[in-house]
């Protein structure tokens, strides 16, 4: 017997005991503040011989009780775990029922509820069981079963635990559609507060390897057809937002350095959510204290992601040294059109696509139709409407043939705040509870959340 | 004086009229009504078509031939709706699409009335059959057949065929439209068929397995555990899912209040 084997006997065992629906209980509630739970990123055909396919734009299959949308069967391979983040309920410190499942449990349930269209696929995380190795080896016996035994083509999202051997994670990404590692928090003085066992380096190592395998495995894809793919939805990771001091502009540096060095698909932020009392953690949101998760700010930290990703904004015009956090009232967009009122208004006729893509009210869909209806003749403010533009914002910033809409409008900082305030901004279902698909700010109204989403999902 | 033709509701009677209307009178100003819904006015010779296959065929290579694969399938979808000038906008779309320079890009005419028309119904039509492909919930029969059943607005059934079909190719599986009372029906290893006009036997379909039980136990557990509590949000929940479609989803069949953890 090989030592792989060894151990999926002895993984086996764990779960003896236990009946499946308490460990379903367990660690599913357990993997629950995980906040990337799409199923987007590749597009790929059934082959006949198993089952599942995928689709680019990712499929929801529920809303749960919070809103939040439903994809994948999200859950931890075990609670165990040898490490002590503060801020995680699985801390070793924590007295909390424990439970591990065994690898054919996970592939059964994985199963069982992709051929009822329950799901889209897997998110596997996990905590740490004797070791990062011996828990993702743990894992890759469960992906490889899923995969190879029970034929399943349909999604896999795994986490990656820092430490990991190379190889095992290069193993690894070859099962699976998107990897993430958590970066967690924003710093590495942060890190070392909350997280004593994980430091910064060993975070960005298996990131980086993730990386660099992907991009030998496109010339590998490109030159054999059939070379199996290297995590093909790309990688993602996340930061919990407000369990220490960084502000906004110390976040959004970090997720544009990410997208800039690492090539994310997404970064993800999740308002913390208060799970253990301890003295290192904020008292604002811990438990009894009042205050619930910041959710206002985790939804501009979303905002600007956006900016950053679809609108050509870099983060230090969004936010810097003496404005290092996002405005309560405005969203990020506004916020830096009314603070650059000496590039306003702009002509609808004559401006650059970027330019455009900066006015409030112009998404990036009614940008593109402006630019491509002016060839055909004057764009008029009647058509910008039509064109999914929001005029109601876009008024005070546009002019169409050197005519703004009203000439009462006047390009003056107080005029235009008091007035976008009054028009009022289009939360989320607000603050109560962010919905990741309806991050409904850039007004095209020609978008619907669907559509959105396909672009949230990357 | 002008034309109407009169047909049945189902593809095959909007395509034989289709073909009809376009053989005798596309030059002219000429419409198509349903049999069962027309209100018939002055001054209009109504002409009752013969529904035949044929006919159904020759249209579709006509569509696709001239409008290319795209229109096409915004045609196609647009039939799949319910509404009662769905086959008449349709013609007066192909009598238009030879008027403009290319007519393959007709669908772009968004400003023409009948085109605007299509590509409305489309969308509302592809919207819905979107949404289902998401929340569709199959169970497992006692025979081994996965089964489900939901309620459309349209006729969207013939919108699920190659995505499960492709998604379950080894699984007989079936989707029952209880609002048009149509199935679509998918052996293993077989390519999809639509049935309709068959009555399906209710008692068969609540005969679940065992392991069904604790499948559809274990995803209500699932289900509940997910949501985090300091983020709940009813209203958007609703946003994202309507009400309607929770009838035929198990995890919002509130199992007469029994929590299942
Ligand atoms: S490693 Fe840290 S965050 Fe992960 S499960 Fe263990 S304690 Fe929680």
């Amino acid at each position: 017997m090989n030592g792989m084997e060894e151990k999926r006997m002895a993984a086996d065992k764990i779960g003896i005991g236990m009946p499946i629906f308490e460990k379903l209980k367990i660690l599913s509630d357990a993997a629950k503040y995980d906040v990337s739970c799409t199923s987007s990123g590749v597009d790929r055909q059934g082959d006949g011989t198993g089952i599942g396919n995928c689709h680019a734009a990712g499929i929801c299959h529920s809303f749960a009780a919070d809103g939040r949308c439903v994809s994948l069967l999200k859950i931890l391979f075990t609670n165990e775990c040898i490490f002590d983040c503060k801020y995680c309920v699985n801390r070793s410190s924590n007295d909390v029922e424990r439970t591990s499942f065994t690898p054919d449990e996970v592939c059964t349930l994985t199963i069982e509820f992709y051929r009822r269209n329950y799901i889209e696929g897997l998110f596997l995380s996990s905590g740490i069981l004797k070791s990062p190795n011996y828990t993702m080896e743990l894992i890759y016996a469960t992906l490889y079963k899923l995969r190879h035994t029970y034929h399943f083509q349909g999604y896999i999202h795994v986490k990656a635990i820092p430490g990991t051997d190379a190889e095992l994670i290069r193993r690894i990404g070859f099962l699976a559609d998107r990897m993430s590692v958590n970066l967690e928090l924003p710093t590495a003085e942060s890190l070392r507060l909350l997280a004593p066992h994980k430091t910064r380096k060993n975070i960005l190592a298996p990131m980086r390897l993730v990386q660099n395998a992907m991009a030998e495995n496109k010339q590998e894809v490109a030159l054999y057809r059939n070379a199996p793919h290297f995590v093909p939805a790309g990688q993602s990771t996340q930061m919990i937002i407000g369990a220490t001091p960084e502000n906004d502009y110390q976040i959004l540096n970090v997720a544009e350095s990410l997208y800039q060095k690492f090539g994310l698909k997404r970064v993800f932020y999740s308002a913390y959510v208060s799970v253990n009392k301890d003295a290192a953690l904020p008292v604002k949101y811990q438990e009894g204290a009042g205050g619930g998760p910041p959710l206002l700010r985790e939804h501009r930290l979303y905002q600007a992601d956006w900016l950053l990703r679809f609108y050509r904004f870099e983060a230090h015009e969004l936010l810097d040294e003496k404005n290092p956090n996002f405005n309560v009232l405005l969203d990020p967009k506004c916020d830096w059109a009314i603070r650059h009122l000496e590039q306003f208004p702009v002509e609808v006729n004559k401006a650059g696509y970027e330019m455009l893509l900066r006015v409030p009210g112009v998404g990036v869909k009614s940008a593109l139709r402006i630019v491509k209806a002016r060839r055909m003749g004057n764009v008029k403010f009647e058509d910008l409407k039509r064109m999914g533009v929001v005029l109601k914002r876009a008024v005070y910033f546009l002019t169409c043939n050197g005519r703004m809409m009203y000439p009462s409008v006047k390009i003056d900082e107080d005029y235009i705040t008091r007035n976008l305030l009054n028009v009022g901004e289009r939360l989320p279902d607000s603050v109560t509870g962010l919905s990741y698909r309806q991050l409904s700010l850039f007004d095209d109204q020609n978008f619907t959340p669907r559509t959105l989403q396909n672009i949230v999902a990357g | 004086m002008r034309k109407v033709y009169l047909c049945g509701q189902t593809m095959n009677g909007i395509y034989s009229a289709l073909y009809d209307a376009w053989k005798s009178s596309r030059d002219e100003e000429a419409g198509i009504a349903f049999t069962d819904t027309v209100e018939h006015q002055l001054f209009c010779e109504y002409v009752e078509v013969v529904e035949d296959r044929r006919k159904g065929v020759a249209v579709d290579k006509l569509i696709r031939d001239h409008l290319g694969e795209k229109a096409y399938w915004d045609i196609y979808h647009a039939l799949l709706s319910e509404d009662a000038k769905r086959a008449d906008a349709v013609f007066h779309v192909l009598q238009d699409a030879r008027a403009v320079k290319d007519s393959k890009r007709i669908m772009e005419h968004l400003t023409n009335p009948a085109v605007g028309k299509v590509f409305e119904l489309k969308r509302r039509v592809a919207n819905e059959a979107h949404l289902f492909l998401e929340f569709i919930r199959f169970r497992e029969l006692e025979g081994g057949v996965m089964f489900s059943e939901i309620s459309p607005r349209n006729r969207v059934l013939t919108c699920f065929g190659d995505h499960f079909g492709n998604r379950f190719p080894l699984e007989n599986w079936m989707i029952y439209d209880k609002t048009h009372k149509e199935a679509l029906l998918h052996r293993a290893r077989a390519p999809w068929i639509l049935i309709s006009g068959e009555e399906l036997d209710e008692e068969l379909t609540k005969r679940v397995t065992e392991r069904e039980k604790e499948f559809a136990c274990l995803w209500r557990g699932f289900f509940q555990a997910i949501a985090i509590e300091e983020r709940r949000n009813p209203s958007c929940q609703r946003t994202h899912l309507p009400l309607h479609f929770r009838k035929d989803m198990l995890e919002f069949d509130d199992m007469g209040g029994v929590e299942v953890f």
